[in-house]
């Protein structure tokens, strides 16, 4: 900590009379959205934003969870014909997908995009416009994709839509179009959300709040965005390849004219498995924020536990050829991707060991939100050690494309995310509502998908280990794998009643659960500094820190933030190591424009797949948008202010 | 409600700034990442498809034409001195008279540099449905494209605002990060352009 952060906050000691009432009166008014549909559509409010995203969210979640419900029943007993083949293929192709590009990379990005400017101490995310732009633009994937599933135009190809089945030899019509341009929707979307998430943690950080202080699940979600910025492309570009060998006959992935088709394998999976830790990290930075209010201490080896995240972040990028061990790419080469996919272990396993400490070291409460923390380090170690063996490739190529696999990835995925998710939900939820929800309910919702998850998940390890291969739509009576296939759909089972138990849980509570009050967990970070739900503006002064845990260690007349404008959405502008005040910045008010370019891009996007004249109609529509955004982009504040002028420096060019 | 309280007051600070102190840079420098990830990966694309090759490109498609492309390297070089003029005058709060003048002029070069390219895909000697050769080059030639209409819609926008408004400071930050896109779109072409055209005659 350098010398000179403790003299901004030392010198805030200096004592400043506040009118609280009447700068509150100017904030709400400032910072209020236009009233109706209008002010939904318009709001660039980033709680709104996120609140969207993690409803739209879990809605995608559950229906991922009806097409898991008709596969298990499919699987349930032996040459069933409860979904035909083609209906099958389309069902787990759509869960897949639902659940990876339409749940749970937008419910992470979602609570970093709620809780990244409340922890930092700020009012809103750097770009309030282009983050409505990001939820349009997701939106109108997701629903596009659902519309052709209920049409009977679902992908059908699996969530990773291999060529050349995918390709225009093999898959006429227009169902891997639409897979494809959904890719294009939610990645625009995820990208948004890295830019925010980037921006608004380097630059507009609370006084005092150096890099040091950063809460382990800013940190989390930072460097989930980078891992975002440079994976997105991959995919964007195969997709894009892909839908264009489709549309337009040009040769990617066509061996005939020197196209390759492990060139797709490569450009997917080098998004792919980052993608797989773009949804895991946000959840060690839930990990590290629960066990930390739920142990009553700080996480220990807060160094320990961010080098691990980069590690982690770094590694995953050299994984890529694990999903490819089948193919012909060189031994040599494979042996490479074991030696990561074993190493990446490492720093996941630090973590672990960071947690468990804390936890030792800790007053543990079994409240909720730890339950789930508990079940999370439980199945996910459970997850990596099949991983680990899966990254052997003598054993990688006995069990491939069977139920093994499927067994490995619902073990980190269900438990390394879907469980630190939960515990997330039931703590955030009365920052949300202002209500807390009954712990009686969120105790069996814990129990119930602890059982049930290890129910329909575990067998499937034995039934891989046995041959049963994966996305094919049944299997015959001989192979003796009926009783396993009964058990995991009985498990199946169990686990929607507990997701069902949380929705009871959710509706009940809001009506009738005991009042939150700013702080009911009496947690550490800047979110429970404000009220439950914070107003629009976040703070009416924001504040300043001088330790990691601000709650838990400034008293009630901790140093604030004065002399940000209230007549228009000011913030103040931090610097990136020390966060020392810089200069104050305007944002946006509510504005229609991202409505706008979200409807001009989801007119090229959609119509493309028809016709090429998509592009020229759309970009034409895109073009009317962005024209209105720079043009609307007036600051209020040039009439109300005068700021001191100066030389720029030489490293601001 | 009036109370005392401990308070750093922010009110002095002032109310721009320009380069890396502003949240819009850092925007603009992760925009420039991303798409920098993009031209990487279709660059590695071009190199794995060339492995499927004996010859490159596959006849009977000839070399790719070194003339107009090389000229327009040049051009394209040389557009570079409006923007960085547009850059430095926006920031060291120049005369907007001068800043509308070097704007007209960068218009005045994208547009001779997207003319170009036009014939530059004619120069290829192939269709993107041709082969994966053909796909390929098509594409990265393609994305390019789209940045180089971006730009000169982007520079239009701005020169009509500095036409019709008195440039504040917001406005002279988004003139010097168009600059700085500009750069890119330059830089990422240099490369390309080494892959796309000589490349095959090194290979």
């Amino acid at each position: 900590m350098s010398v000179e952060t403790e003299d901004i906050v030392t010198t805030a000691r200096r004592r400043v009379t506040t009118d609280e009432a009447r700068d509150r009166e100017s904030l709400e008014k400032t910072w209020k959205s236009p009233p109706g549909l209008w002010g939904w559509l318009t709001t660039t409010n980033h709680k709104a934003i996120a609140r969207r995203y993690i409803v739209t969210a879990f809605i995608f979640f559950l229906l991922g969870g009806v097409e898991a419900a008709l596969i298990r029943i499919q699987l349930s007993r032996p040459e069933n014909h409860f979904l035909n083949p083609d209906l099958y293929n389309q069902v787990f192709s759509m869960h897949g997908t639902t659940m990876m590009f339409l749940f749970a990379v937008p419910i992470m990005e979602a609570l970093g995009l709620y809780f990244v400017p409340l922890m930092v101490g700020t009012r809103n995310v750097a770009f309030p416009r282009l983050n409505a732009l990001g939820y349009y633009a997701y939106l109108s994937g997701g629903v596009m994709i659902y519309v052709a599933f209920f049409l009977n135009i679902g992908v059908d190809t699996g969530w990773f839509s291999y060529v050349p089945l995918s390709g225009p030899d093999y898959s006429p019509g227009k169902r891997v179009d639409f897979w494809a341009q959904m890719i294009t929707f939610t990645e625009i979307a995820a990208l948004v959300g890295a830019v925010e998430i980037i921006t608004t943690a380097f630059k507009m950080r609370a006084p005092g709040m150096s890099l040091n202080r950063v809460p382990l699940f800013v940190w989390a979600m930072v460097i989930t965005a980078f891992m975002i910025i440079f994976a997105m492309p991959a995919v964007m570009l195969s997709s894009s390849m892909l839908a264009s060998d489709r549309l337009i006959s040009t040769q990617f992935f066509n061996p005939a004219e020197g196209g390759d088709a492990l060139l797709w394998q490569h450009l997917f999976w080098f998004f792919g498995h980052p993608e797989v830790y773009i949804i895991f990290i946000p959840a060690t930075g839930l990990v590290s924020t629960l066990i930390s209010t739920f142990s009553r201490r700080e996480a220990f080896g807060y160094v320990a536990l961010i080098l691990s995240l980069v590690a982690t972040g770094f590694i995953g990028f050299g994984l890529w050829v694990h999903h490819m061990f089948a193919t012909d790419v060189p031994q040599l080469g494979q042996s490479f991707f074991t030696g990561a996919s074993v190493m990446i272990a490492v720093p996941s396993g630090v973590q672990i060991f960071c947690w468990l400490a804390t936890l030792w070291a800790g007053k543990l409460q079994l409240r909720t939100p730890m339950m789930f923390i508990l079940g999370f380090i439980v199945v996910f170690v459970m997850g990596g050690l099949t991983g680990v063996m899966l990254a052997a490739v003598p054993l990688d190529l006995q069990v491939h494309d069977t139920f093994f696999v499927v067994a490995h990835f619902h073990y980190v995925l269900i438990g390394g995310a879907v469980f630190p998710l939960f515990g997330a939900l039931h703590y955030w939820m009365p920052k949300w509502t202002g209500r807390m929800m009954s712990e009686r309910l969120g105790h069996w919702t814990f129990w119930l998908m602890f059982i049930g998850f290890n129910l329909t998940f575990f067998p499937m390890h034995i039934l891989g280990l046995h041959g049963m291969p994966r996305r094919v739509y049944t299997y015959l009576d001989s192979l003796g794998w009926g009783r396993m296939n009964l058990l995991a759909t009985v498990g199946a089972m169990i686990i929607g009643v507990s997701v069902l138990l949380f929705i009871i849980n959710f509706l009940q509570s809001r009506r009738t659960g005991i009042i939150a009050g700013n702080n009911p967990w009496n947690a550490a970070t800047l979110e429970w500094a404000t009220s439950s739900p914070p107003p629009p503006y976040n703070f009416v002064y924001p504040p300043t820190v001088r330790t990691r845990s601000p709650l838990w260690d400034e008293g009630e007349d901790a140093p604030v933030v004065t002399g940000l404008a209230t007549e228009c959405r000011e913030v103040l502008v931090t610097n990136m190591l020390d966060a020392e005040p810089d200069h104050r910045y305007e944002l946006p008010g509510a504005s229609v424009w991202p409505l706008a370019l979200g409807f001009g891009v989801a007119v090229t996007f959609i119509v493309v797949i028809f016709t090429p004249w998509g592009i020229d109609i759309g970009a034409v529509l895109c073009l009317i948008a962005l024209v209105g955004w720079f043009w609307s982009s007036i600051e209020k504040k040039k009439n109300l202010l005068v700021e001191p002028d100066r030389e720029p420096l030489e490293d601001e060019l | 409600m009036m109370r005392e309280r401990a308070a750093l007051d922010v009110s002095h600070l002032p109310a721009h700034a320009y380069g890396s102190r502003e949240p819009l840079w850092w925007g603009n420098l992760l925009l420039l990442v991303i798409e920098g990830t993009m031209f990487a990966l279709a660059l590695a694309t071009y190199f794995y498809l060339r492995k499927n090759f004996a010859h490159w490109p596959p006849p009977p498609t000839p070399y790719p034409e070194l003339l107009l492309p090389t000229i327009n390297l040049i051009v394209i070089l040389v557009s570079l001195a409006p923007a960085i003029r547009v850059h430095v005058l926006a920031i060291r709060e120049g005369s907007q008279f001068q800043i509308q003048l070097a704007l007209l002029a960068e218009i005045a070069f994208i547009i001779a540099v997207l003319t170009m390219r036009f014939f530059e895909f004619r120069d290829l000697h192939c269709y993107w449905d041709t082969h994966a050769y053909g796909s390929i080059t098509w594409t990265l030639l393609g994305l390019h494209l789209l940045h180089l209409v971006a730009s000169v819609c982007e520079t239009a926008l701005l020169f009509v605002w500095a036409l019709t408004h008195r440039l504040d400071k917001k406005h002279r930050l988004d003139l010097s990060l168009l600059a700085i896109y500009w750069y890119f779109v330059v830089a990422s072409w240099v490369i390309i352009y080494a892959v796309v055209f000589l490349g095959p005659r090194l290979m």
